[in-house]
């Protein structure tokens, strides 16, 4: 938190702040030309996602990108979005003002959490170009939008106006625009292509931001449109007071001398969060600190003292105190079913599987961890797998080898789940590409570029077993499809070849064609069943028929199950078979007596889900014989299936706190669900 | 049993057995299926009455019960039939045409070109056919061949034309053509003592401009690589009918002994027609391995292919005897292997004045 937020302003009345910037610009993002465009697109992108977020609009977004002078490098970038709009008088506090804003007080999840933001890209411009930066922002309220060129007197840390005005701001259909905001930069910069670009920064915003529709113009003119996959907004994050565990020093001696509490204990209780009434009274035992001490009085060794009381080395009664967990309703997780969406929209492939970890608590800041991976389609099968970070939905585009993400990647051991890993170390390397994500009220990065996140061994084992459990999803699909390849066969073995063996063999030889079944039931001596999950256009349901076939010489009996997106709000319909429900998202039917050589056909249709949702059935079989393309069902997973159901509809029995203030973190009553893969990701 | 031609009828018989082992398996109630020797190193033994390598008495059952399998059935029955067409229409097509033909066969179309050469010898070896009964032919030209030796081919109008290897020929010398049997090659006189084949288009025509053939009469034959069916089956014809020895002249690699062996004991893929094609009294001259180290040739490291084919050599029953194995080990000791040309270090003339002179001394033949 404290970083160059603080140094900017202690410097701020020794030293030019053009001079701060030119020396402090690795850190703020403008080290070289092509990454200081990426950095202002990625300023200007954040800003219109959180004021949209913020003002519950679906954000539109377009970001164009002209060379003006390719020999100067020089560029223009133009951001707009449709978000709330500025009012006039605020327009150069956000751009013209370093450290104007909330961000810097409050502690949850949120894209920026340092850095100077846009207003960077305006000193940058005015620095390489000597340009000012044109702003046009619409609220809702007014007729006009207002204009103005915003430039900065770096002397007094604020902003200059010129040619200040309104005008009607029209859409290029000619309608007029109702709110949002344009920002229209020039500066020094490079437009490069490949993964550290303009294009990965949004393609990256774009997955993590599944409700944002994206539009950019490239320099060639070319247009690249990421659509919105969903309407739903993130869920709005609560802010939570800090934890004493996540505490510094410098930040406990402000918030003690600004407090104006009467005593300690409330002073503990309401700035605090995981501070019950019991703890609070041990911390100041432990402290040496008098309950009724005004917290200003406090002199420095006591402060010091409280804050050793809360990192535990002052302890009470032998133990040191025991606080609650800090809430986690301060988090906004993307959502595996979103980033699936996210995923799909942006990569081609054929296997997808998210998971998104329950919040869990470090240092006193909750954090949660969410991967994707997908696997397939037209991914170069011999290059290194494609990691994509975001910490808070912001993407990490440089120093991938320093990442915590990555080392929980490579701690991997990912040629048991179907990639390739010379020696088990290193990114694996597979037609694949792997997302982590990282939320948290306190996102710990290894330098000021915040590009790479520092090691905490508590979030790489959290990040490790999401991987682990991606992995196992991928090794099943992996299964599954060569045995449905090889069923495949089979089928093509009986169906085409046999007969064509059969007549071929009659016509030269002069005779009749001879009858197949016998032949049939001996090469294939199984039941085999093959299962398709499809999309219907017409009637916007995915259609699902499981057919078996016995091709044995005796009549079997078989319950045959079934996934389906049960939780995600589907309907099944129009399934005449039948059946019962044996278990949230599993359906069974009961199948008495298959003669031989007969097929059977389970049908039915789920309504309530968009295309790419249910892409893949997972189809079980209780019975004696083996069935080929269905796994034998495991028991063990139904069980699970019914605890989760059980823990769902029984009163949460966490232990209810006498304290209101303290929200205890709801522990999670069963385990991490290992089926959620297997429900989303469409495998077992 | 000498391999021998057969009738249309005779062939058309011997191959609806095989259609008939397929058929009759189908109204039992079985996979249909088709019998094969195998045809690895593994399978091949001599035949001290041959005098050369043939496939043993492992078989091997293809059954439909995989695709890969059904599929190889299926093409074999479209063979039997497109040959059964051949025969009745009195045409024949190249093994390259037969794979286009296949295009049109849907599920029983071939997925390349090796694939249908093995399909046809599948057919000889089960149907003790050669393929010139199924009216197939190979796409592989034949040798070159220069010296005293006078033979009368029948050409394309049925003409008999008598030709010299050496006064009626260009440089090129003659052309092997594919079929070499008796209804189109009858070999007629020779002053020759006795024929060399060569390895690379290079020295064949290094001996040529040396004059070798003439000083040191002989044939002499370009191999062109792996030799061709009909390459083998003149150095055979050439080498009983007219009681001459062979003399083999290649590189000095593990690929060269390969060559050897299929001229003089068989070839593992060709073992059901060996007595047909091999020339069991042919002798290896060089590039031997000692050659290497006698004459201090340029040389090359044996690659990874190299060391694992040489390794593949020693389990060979056609390379069991002393000499070879003594030849492959020290190769294997080396890790070298040299190229015919090598020779050319001492000077353009060597090989027709040195080397070549003091190897066939040590066999008698200078």
């Amino acid at each position: 938190m404290s970083g160059i937020a603080e140094k900017l302003a202690s410097n701020q009345k020794q030293v030019a702040i053009s001079e701060f910037f030119e020396k402090n610009k690795h850190f703020l993002g403008f080290d070289s030309l092509a990454r200081s465009l990426i950095t202002a697109v990625k300023e200007a992108v954040d800003n219109a996602l959180d004021a949209c977020e913020e003002a519950r609009i679906l954000p539109t977004i377009n970001v164009a990108i002209e060379k003006l002078d390719t020999k100067k490098d020089i560029i223009k970038l133009v951001v707009e979005d449709n978000g709330p709009g500025i009012p006039q008088k605020s327009i150069e506090k956000v751009f013209g003002q370093l450290l104007f804003g909330s961000r810097f007080h409050a502690i949850r999840q949120s894209r920026g959490q340092q850095g100077i933001g846009i207003t960077g890209v305006v000193m940058y411009c005015q620095l390489t170009t000597g340009r000012h930066t044109h702003v046009r922002s619409k609220i809702a309220s007014e007729p006009t939008a207002a204009v103005v060129d915003i430039g900065l007197d770096t002397r007094k840390n604020k902003a200059t106006k010129q040619n200040q005005g309104r005008e009607i701001w029209y859409n290029p259909d000619g309608t007029a625009k109702e709110h949002g905001t344009e920002v229209t930069a020039q500066m020094k910069a490079k437009y490069q292509k490949g993964r550290q670009s303009v294009w990965q920064y949004l393609r990256m915003t774009s997955i993590v931001n599944p409700h944002a529709e994206i539009t950019f113009t490239d320099p060639e003119g070319e247009v690249h449109h990421w659509p919105r996959v969903t309407e739903r907004l993130p869920t709005k994050v609560e802010g939570i007071k800090p934890h004493p565990h996540g505490i510094e020093l410098g930040q406990l001696q402000r918030m003690i001398t600004e407090s104006t509490d009467s005593r300690m204990t409330v002073f503990l209780r309401m700035n605090f969060s995981g501070v019950s009434a019991r703890a609070s009274k041990e911390l100041l035992v432990a402290a040496g600190i008098e309950e009724k001490a005004k917290p200003k009085s406090l002199n420095a060794d006591q402060i010091r003292a409280l804050l050793e009381a809360f990192q535990g080395e002052r302890d009470v009664n032998g133990k040191p105190v025991k606080l609650l967990n800090p809430p986690t309703n301060c988090l906004s997780p993307i959502e595996e079913l979103l980033i699936k969406k996210g995923l799909s929209k942006t990569i081609d492939s054929r296997f997808i599987t998210t998971l998104t970890r329950v919040p869990a608590v470090t240092q006193g800041n909750p954090y949660q961890v969410e991967v994707g991976l997908i696997f397939g389609g037209n991914m170069p099968a011999d290059k290194p797998v494609e990691i994509l970070r975001f910490a808070n939905r912001v993407p990490l585009m440089y120093q991938q080898g320093g990442c915590l993400l990555t080392k929980a990647i490579e701690s991997v051991d990912w040629r048991q789940y179907g990639l390739d890993q010379p020696g088990a170390k290193g990114v694996p390397k597979g037609p694949a590409a792997i997302l982590v994500h990282l939320a948290s009220t306190n996102v710990q990065f290894t330098s000021e570029a915040k590009e790479a996140l520092a090691d905490n061994g508590e979030v790489i084992e959290e990040a490790r077993k999401a991987m682990l459990e991606m992995g196992r999803g991928l090794r099943k699909h992996l299964e599954k499809k060569k045995k449905m390849a090889k069923t495949k066969e089979k089928f093509e073995l009986i169906n085409d070849i046999l007969p064509a063996i059969a007549k071929k063999s009659a016509d030269i030889l002069g005779k009749p064609v001879p009858d197949l079944a016998g032949s049939i039931t001996k090469i294939m001596s199984a039941v085999i069943s093959e299962t398709e999950t499809v999309w219907n256009k017409e009637t916007k349901q995915t259609d699902v028929s499981i057919t078996l076939f016995n091709y044995t010489s005796r009549t079997r009996a078989y319950t045959i199950l079934a996934t389906w997106p049960e939780k995600n709000g589907a309907v099944m319909e129009g399934n005449e078979t039948g059946g019962r429900k044996e278990a949230t998202g599993v359906w069974a039917w009961k199948l008495e007596s298959m003669q031989p050589g007969e097929r059977t056909v389970i049908k039915y249709s789920l309504s309530g889900l968009e295309r790419g949702d249910w892409t893949e059935t997972d189809v079980f079989f209780r019975g004696a014989q083996d069935v080929i393309g269905a796994s034998k069902m495991d028991e063990k997973f139904l069980e699970e299936i019914r605890r989760q159901e059980r823990a769902l509809t029984e009163p949460n029995e966490s232990d209810a706190e006498e304290d209101q203030h303290a929200q205890p973190v709801a522990e999670p009553t069963v385990a991490p669900p290992s089926g959620q893969t297997t429900l989303f990701g469409g495998d077992a | 049993m000498m391999t021998r031609r057969h009738t249309a009828e005779e062939t058309k018989e011997a191959m609806h057995l095989i259609v008939g082992e397929m058929y009759d398996r189908i109204v039992k109630g079985e996979p249909p299926t088709m019998t094969l020797p195998v045809r690895t190193k593994n399978n091949i033994g001599f035949d001290s009455k041959l005098g050369v390598y043939k496939y043993g008495k492992k078989k091997s059952i293809r059954d439909a019960t995989s695709l890969g399998s059904a599929k190889q059935l299926l093409r074999a029955l479209h063979v039997v039939e497109f040959i059964e067409e051949m025969l009745e229409a009195g045409k024949s097509s190249t093994l390259r045409e037969m794979y286009y033909i296949s295009e049109a066969w849907g599920l029983g179309k071939f997925g390349s070109q090796n694939e249908s050469n093995n399909l046809a010898e599948d057919l000889e070896i089960v149907t003790k056919c050669l393929r010139e009964d199924f009216k197939l032919r190979p796409e592989e030209d034949g040798a070159r061949m220069i010296g005293n030796l006078t033979l009368r081919e029948r050409n394309r109008r049925g003409e008999w034309m008598r030709i010299n290897a050496r006064d009626d020929v260009g440089d090129s010398g003659y052309g092997v053509p594919y079929n070499v049997e008796a209804e189109k090659i009858e070999l007629l006189e020779n002053d020759i003592d006795f024929i060399m084949a060569i390895e690379t288009g290079g020295m064949f025509d290094r001996l040529i401009e040396n004059g070798f053939d003439e000083e040191f009469r002989c044939g002499l034959l370009h191999l062109k690589g792996q030799p061709a069916r009909s390459t083998r089956r003149i150095m055979k014809r050439m080498s009983e009918e007219w009681d001459l020895p062979v003399v083999v002249f290649l590189d000095g690699d593990p690929w060269s002994f390969r060559i050897f062996a299929s001229i003089a004991y068989g070839a593992i893929k060709t073992a059901h027609i060996s007595e047909y094609l091999a020339t069991p009294t042919a002798t290896y001259l060089g590039i031997t391995a000692d050659d290497i180290v006698a004459y201090d040739l340029p040389n090359d490291d044996l690659s990874k292919k190299d060391i694992e084919a040489l390794k593949a050599e020693l389990t060979d029953p056609r390379f069991a005897d002393g000499w070879w194995q003594n030849q492959i080990n020290m190769m294997l000791e080396l890790g070298k292997k040299a190229e015919q040309q090598s020779l050319a270090k001492y000077g353009l003339d060597f090989v027709t004045e040195t080397y070549l002179p003091e190897k066939l001394a040590e066999l008698g033949l200078a």
